[in-house]
């Protein structure tokens, strides 16, 4: 009999490149493909704001069944950003006049849209869900999963909100069972939430590569490095104009592409141009993925600089387009990456090096080039569904074990 | 059933890089090796190694005039022991005066270059005859090549170098069903002519050997020491001297060849897993088995038998599994690393300059192209055991800059000065 998952997941279909919802819509097409049926509560906003019906249309294509719950709640909300977004949309005060109303809101209004539904297991994503989760496994008796792609710690440099830390923390411990999507990850729930380590699975994110290779965007005949991520903190943007001034000193005809949008992108242009590149770097706002997948093509280097990446699904999307990467050691995915360059966040000189050497040495680049996508095939999503499968089936059959 | 057995130790370190940068290309004082590192892992090795091996080896001989072993040390180890260890360079002049210890021939840098360039291989094999005889006041007639890289190929090139023997892995897919216990033959044949000229000039002897053999290593009884000792799931385990005694009277052929890095006592195989207590004990167990230690020179002098013949039409070596030049050249950084530092041996040459020289010279070092190496399945955590840095392409950016600034510096010669 087929395992039945009520996911409490986001983002359908993925905004963001590499994001929570490109996971959560790669893990549950990977489920679904090893013989566990998923049901997809999601946040939406209502019928007066947009997407609706694409919302569910993408889910019902992936999932077995869509249970939508009218929300304003986005992944990666902090009060700032949602107090902004409820006060432009018509209406947005019906969801909570802040974000913690707007997440007891959600809490209440998924599980009561979802009770009807039947699971075995309960499977939420990232601390916005988890308070949704516990109560819809409470409900059914059910073994609780708290999957963490990022955490508040990550988000926010070490400084977190005090009221999210402790609804991640809640989360944490009223779950059977934690899945971090690296290493990375768990020791830091051990060694910042006190989590005990046994409790937490890791599986790492997976990637599934697109049949087709894209089409490199035609941008510059010079050497082109890239930076993709949401100008945030976390991802170390201002890291990427460090590098980028150094490399500039030493190679003149580098252009730069910072993609990705963000409440730092302002600061960044006055920053880059600071150093000089004005002339050199590209500021290319969101893109989608056909965007991203075309830079990835185009670049010669793709660079995460992360301040802290629980994984960092980027790198390998990097990686799948045939594009040498260097990312921050403060990351998940550096530990399943073999065939890349791995520096400290802050070590501006060797990110610089690092890049600067593949720029010159064309056989390293190849070699990146080809030995680095094989990593792909292990990590697709349906070998790491079955892992998360595996976990499920632990929880309901604990005596196998 | 053997009553012959033949030691050998590889003694070898290489001069490891530092974290050159991008802007260290082109300083004015280029410097590209570790001092710190090298220095400090060399008195690593130093005491829990070659002091307390070599204080056991001298204590041994002393006891049994008839026990023999053999060494080969590189240049670029003794290059060290001048800078970091006179203490080992005293401990193993010790050992040479005895007269029980033979010290083998090899490359002085511990290179590559019989795969690259005749020319510079004969001259590290003179170089490094030389520095023997400098230190240990004889020239080695036996050689073994780098990581035991064989073919028919450059066994002929050894036998016209003068050589009276060479070592080699004794690999399965060569052997078939044969045992590695016979010294064995190259198959003998004329190489090209440029060649032949380049040896004939490159010589240190008068004359080509007429009489050259082959002695094989037996790597399963080597690797039961050098790889298993200290392994607690081998069934084996603990090894005994007597047991493994029983081990080499078993073996057919004139004799069992024990190959193995020096590094084997005290440092791959800790004293607390008793490899010291082992080794002690050998000598004496092997006595009252009937089996003489003999060195690499005279077991060849010993052979009165028919010798058959090995054919390595491709390379072998003794790394990995796979027992051939993967670990070094296997992918395309390695290949690339190696194409450009042997691309520059002309001008290198014509620019006669003593630094330059030494540094491309250290350059070639084999660790530099295994640190390189990505065969990250089964032999792949052996790789990375004995690398220093974080990565295969940690490896590759710092060497590719200090060729890029031996280049530079090439670049700076006037060229009428060349």
């Amino acid at each position: 009999m087929r395992l039945r998952s009520l996911m409490f997941g986001w983002e359908f279909p993925p905004v963001h490149s590499g994001g929570l919802g490109v996971a959560c819509e790669g893990l549950v097409r990977g489920l679904q493909r090893n013989d566990v049926d998923v049901t997809l509560v999601l946040p939406h906003v209502s019928a007066k704001g947009a997407a609706h019906s694409d919302v569910i249309s993408a889910a019902a294509a992936t999932a077995s069944g869509v249970v939508p719950v009218a929300s304003l709640l986005r992944p990666y909300d902090d009060s700032f950003a949602f107090a902004a977004r409820a006060g432009a949309t018509p209406g947005g005060h019906l969801y909570g006049p802040d974000l913690a109303a707007a997440v007891a809101h959600y809490t209440v209004a998924s599980v009561e849209a979802s009770k009807e539904r039947e699971a075995d297991v309960i499977h939420s994503h990232d601390w916005m869900t988890y308070g949704a989760g516990a109560a819809a496994a409470q409900l059914r008796d059910a073994p609780l999963v708290a999957h963490i792609h990022a955490t508040e710690l990550d988000r926010t440099d070490g400084h977190p909100d005090p009221w999210i830390f402790g609804l991640e923390r809640e989360g944490f411990i009223a779950a059977d069972r934690i899945i971090a999507v690296s290493d990375y990850t768990k020791r830091l729930l051990t060694r910042e939430y006190g989590i005990d380590p046994g409790k937490i699975s890791v599986v790492h994110n997976g990637h599934d590569a697109d049949p087709k290779p894209a089409e490199p965007a035609t941008i510059s005949r010079h050497p082109l490095v890239l930076f993709l991520g949401r100008l945030t903190v976390q991802k170390n943007p201002h890291q990427f104009v460090a590098v980028a001034k150094e490399i500039h000193a030493h190679q003149p005809d580098v252009q730069f592409v910072m993609a990705g949008a963000g409440p730092m992108q302002g600061e960044l242009m006055q920053a880059a141009c600071e150093a000089g590149l004005s002339r050199n770097m590209v500021f290319a706002g969101q893109v989608s993925k056909r965007e991203a997948d075309a830079l990835y093509a185009a670049a010669s280097c793709f660079v995460m600089p992360s301040l802290s990446e629980p994984f960092g699904l980027v790198a390998l999307e990097a990686i799948a387009q045939g594009t040498p990467v260097v990312v921050s050691r403060q990351s998940g995915v550096s530990e399943v990456l073999d065939h890349a360059f791995k520096v400290d966040f802050w070590d501006t000189a060797m990110m610089a090096d690092c890049i600067l050497t593949i720029l010159r040495e064309k056989p390293l680049a190849t070699q990146l080039k080809t030995e680095a996508p094989r990593l792909l095939q292990r990590l697709s999503w349906h070998n790491q569904a079955r892992a998360v499968q595996a976990v499920y089936h632990s929880l309901l059959h604990p005596n196998h074990a | 059933m053997s009553n012959r057995v033949c030691f050998y130790f590889q003694v070898h370190q290489p001069y490891r890089l530092r974290d050159l940068r991008v802007t260290d290309i082109g300083a004015a004082e280029p410097d590209y090796f570790d001092d710190v590192n090298n220095r400090k892992i060399f008195r690593k090795v130093a005491e829990k190694c070659y002091l307390p091996a070599n204080a056991l080896l001298l204590q041994l001989i002393d006891a049994d005039p008839e026990f023999r072993v053999s060494f080969s040390l590189s240049g670029v180890f003794l290059d060290q022991c001048q800078e970091y260890g006179r203490d080992v360079l005293k401990s193993f002049k010790a050992l040479a005066k005895t007269g029980q210890v033979e010290f083998l021939g090899e490359t002085d840098c511990h290179s590559l270059s019989a795969l690259k360039s005749t020319a510079e291989f004969c001259a590290q094999v003179k170089a490094h005859s030389q520095k023997i005889h400098k230190h240990f006041g004889r020239v080695p007639k036996v050689f073994r090549n780098t990581e035991l890289i064989y073919s028919n190929d450059l066994a002929n090139q050894v036998r016209l170098l003068g050589f009276r023997g060479m070592l080699a892995e004794g690999v399965d897919r060569l052997l078939g069903d044969r045992h590695p216990g016979d010294p064995v033959v190259p198959p003998t044949f004329r190489l090209p002519r440029p060649v032949e000229r380049t040896i004939a000039a490159g010589r240190s002897r008068p004359l080509p050997s007429r009489r050259f053999h082959v002695l094989l290593k037996h790597y399963r009884l080597s690797d039961d020491v050098a790889f298993r000792f200290s392994d607690k799931n081998w069934a084996s385990h603990p090894l005994s001297a007597e047991t493994f005694a029983g081990w080499v009277k078993e073996s057919p052929g004139h004799g069992v060849n024990l190959f193995m890095d020096y590094e084997t006592f005290g440092e791959h195989q800790w004293a607390e897993s008793g490899i010291f207590d082992f080794l002690g004990a050998l000598p004496a167990a092997l006595k009252r088995e009937g089996i003489a230690s003999v060195t690499p020179s005279q077991s060849l002098l010993e052979w009165k038998g028919e010798s058959d013949t090995y054919d390595a039409h491709e390379p072998i070596s003794w790394a990995d599994s796979e027992r051939d030049l993967s670990a070094w050249q296997g992918n395309a950084i390695q290949q690339a690393a190696l194409d450009n530092l042997y691309a520059l041996e002309e001008a290198v040459l014509a620019a006669n300059d003593e630094d330059l020289l030494s540094d491309w010279r250290r350059l070639q070092t084999s660790d530099h192209f295994y640190y390189m190496c990505t065969k990250y399945w089964a032999d792949g955590d052996v790789h990375k055991y004995f690398s220093p840095y974080d990565s295969p392409y940690e490896a590759y950016r710092r060497f590719s800059h200090a060729l890029c600034d031996l280049q530079a510096r090439l670049a700076r010669i006037p060229s009428s000065a060349l």
